[in-house]
């Protein structure tokens, strides 16, 4: 038994090395979503890959809203292997802060609340 | 099967957040009432675990990919789906607010698909299994299985709802991709729990069999 302070240090680096390989090794298919969009569309068939240049047609969908996110999947204009692997690296810990400190507080709120 | 803006309306959207709010409350007060202090750290670094595996696409065959999602996973270790729900619903805000990976107004689509069902079936399938197999890896993977693959089917739904995919053909296309990508799912929760169980037995709240 390792103990909190080795797992989680253990954790995040193996975290960090996951989201890192993920910048360089991620297979750029479309996932399952975006395949069945793909194949609605007519422009994949069910069991084979789309073309590489096969995109989906927004006109054709019900959404009305667009929000344009600063780093729309996980890249910017611009950017090279190492800006991708710092803007992963910040989702990550991002990711997990948020949940600490969210955590956190709600337990701070807990004993110090009504409870 | 992060969903985007274009493929919901707004309105439907709208009550897809209605729905995934009442569970982040539940959620929250989990949390809050349940979880024991000693493992927030843990819970976060779980979620820093589960936000990198789902940048990380795997091939899956017929030109799709897919990832981990992660709902069954943290509703196994953590015992309960409102840790799912929890942790899921604050990764697909880092991913949806800064990264653009799921939508603004679908969000509660994606939080109520990922997290509520896939906290759900991933937790009371993994018992039901658990109790069949007596094995914990067979159970979490099967359950980890079903956790994904039902959450794609209820989008396939939500989406013919939506009218973006016709139902059948819809629910067919969804559920190929997403049986394949579900082993990936399986693979993945069966080795982290593995990891989890022979380096901190204790984290987990129920039994393994395992000596401690």
């Amino acid at each position: 038994m390792i103990s909190n302070r080795t797992f989680l240090t253990i954790g995040l680096v193996v975290a960090l090395i996951i989201g890192i390989s993920a910048v360089f090794f991620a297979s750029g298919d479309p996932d399952g979503l975006d395949s069945t969009a793909l194949v609605m569309q007519g422009q994949k068939d069910l069991t084979q890959p789309a073309n590489p240049d096969a995109e989906i047609d927004e006109s054709a969908l019900p959404g009305e809203f667009e929000y344009s996110a600063p780093f729309p999947d996980y890249t910017i204009e611009g950017a090279t292997k190492m800006t991708d692997t710092v803007l992963l690296v910040v989702g990550t810990i991002l990711a997990l802060l948020l949940v600490f400190a969210l955590g956190k507080g709600l337990k701070k709120f807990s004993r110090t609340g009504s409870s | 099967m992060h969903i985007p803006d274009s493929f919901i309306p707004i309105t439907q959207g709208a009550v897809y957040w209605v729905i995934a709010l009442v569970f982040i409350v539940l959620a929250l007060r989990w949390v809050k009432n349940e979880m024991s202090e000693e493992k927030v750290p843990l819970v976060a670094v779980l979620a820093a675990g589960v936000f990198a595996l789902q940048a990380f696409n795997l091939p899956v065959t017929m030109g799709t990919s897919g990832h981990l999602v992660g709902g069954a996973l943290v509703a196994i270790v953590l015992g309960s789906p409102f840790a799912a729900i929890f942790v899921l619903s604050l990764v697909l805000i880092v991913q949806g607010v800064l990264f653009g990976d799921g939508g603004i107004t679908v969000m509660g689509t994606n939080i109520i698909n990922m997290g509520v069902i896939g906290g759900f079936v991933g937790y009371y399938g993994y018992h039901g299994l658990l109790s069949v197999t007596r094995n914990i890896y067979a159970s979490a993977a099967g359950a980890a299985w079903l956790a994904c693959l039902i959450p794609a089917l209820c989008a396939a739904i939500e989406l013919a709802i939506a009218g973006t995919f016709p139902l059948v053909p819809g629910m067919i296309s969804m559920g190929i991709y997403h049986a394949l990508i579900g082993l990936i799912e399986a693979g993945i929760t069966a080795v982290v729990l593995g990891l989890i169980v022979n380096s901190r037995p204790d984290i987990l709240d129920h039994p393994t069999g395992a000596p401690s």
